[in-house]
């Protein structure tokens, strides 16, 4: 359940961040701090809300997938290639190695990665489209040539 | 191979060593722990990852770097996040988001100023090194040496990953890995 809580923030987060960023022209750098601003704030005053699981990771998940909402309208991402991120983002976060615990950036490191690897995911699934594309023509005309 | 392409492809091998070292120590961790689900995830992430490099417009062909007096706030975001998250116990989250949105209103200070305009990058990306914790970040010396170290990155690094989102966290992460490294090694 907390890590479904973790994967839902995380899409929240980037896709959220692209909107305020992009189709409210508001910028990459504000989209993101002025919605981790009251995330940040709601667990610091309420603290006790939620478990202390949730309450020290939602607010790291969302500030995390806003990096990746931050993407520039130039690279043409897709708000579901963005919630792909965001779920990738959150899994990897889930699994995350202790080794970088409190280092300041990993979470964009993260997001960085997950950004990546959507956007490969998404080439990878165009060119296959591509390839049953080919391999459909090929046989229209091995048929066509039959008759 | 000239002095350009070498710095680029540099920053690019560094970018791409960070990110691996990150899935091979997630990698090592679920091992340790027996979760071979997430080791699944992962390896298939970094295949992905290393055909998305090949394969998707990252690195633009033309060379530039950011100005010295622009990257220059990278410290004084640093210094100001780490005095918001650790001296005044906001937590990372909440000095970071302030930092940034600060900084985000600066080019509204005098609107045709092309310099102002392009100080909310460097200042955020130096909160990400704010946003360190108390163990990683022991003094002041060690978030200006991690500033520095990630001002001279943001610099050289400039027209690669150009509008991707998490760049600016991953030379954060670069410039604090780096320091850390640098004050393990001298003390």
């Amino acid at each position: 359940m907390n890590s479904f809580i973790l994967i839902i923030t995380g899409i929240i987060g980037a896709i959220l961040t692209y909107f305020v960023s992009e189709k409210l022209k508001q910028g990459a750098v504000r989209a993101s701090a002025l919605l981790s601003i009251p995330v940040g704030l709601f667990f610091y005053f309420f603290p006790q809300l939620l478990d202390s699981y949730l309450t020290k990771n939602i607010p790291l998940v969302f500030i995390g997938a806003t990096f990746i909402g931050m993407v520039s309208s130039e690279v043409k991402v897709s708000y579901i290639k963005l919630g792909l991120a965001g779920v990738l983002f959150s899994i990897i976060y889930i699994y995350n190695t202790n080794f970088f615990e409190g280092y300041g950036g990993s979470l964009g490191a993260l997001a960085l990665i997950s950004l990546l690897a959507s956007m490969g995911i998404s080439v990878l699934f165009s060119k296959n489209e591509k390839l049953s594309q080919f391999i459909s023509k090929i046989k229209a005309s091995f048929f066509n040539q039959k008759k | 191979m000239n002095k350009h392409k070498a710095i680029r492809f540099l920053m690019v091998s560094t970018f791409l060593l960070m990110q691996l070292l990150i899935l091979t120590l997630i990698v090592k961790d679920n091992y340790e722990n027996e979760t071979f689900v997430a080791i699944a995830i992962i390896l298939l992430l970094a295949f992905i990852l290393f055909y998305g490099y090949k394969d998707i417009d990252l690195h633009h062909e033309e060379y530039a770097y950011e100005k010295l007096l622009v990257a220059l706030w990278v410290p004084v975001g640093a210094l100001a996040c780490y005095f918001l998250n650790i001296s005044m116990g906001l937590g990372g989250v909440l000095a970071a988001g302030i930092i940034g949105t600060i900084g985000s209103f600066i080019p509204n200070l005098h609107k045709n100023s092309n310099y102002l305009s392009q100080l909310p990058v460097p200042i955020y990306c130096g909160a990400f090194i704010g946003m360190s914790s108390i163990e990683v970040t022991p003094s002041l010396s060690f978030v200006v040496t991690a500033g520095i170290i990630t001002c001279g990155i943001l610099i050289l690094s400039k027209n690669i990953f150009l509008g991707i989102g998490g760049k600016l966290g991953t030379i954060a992460f670069i410039g604090v890995t780096i320091s850390s490294l640098i004050f393990w090694i001298t003390q």
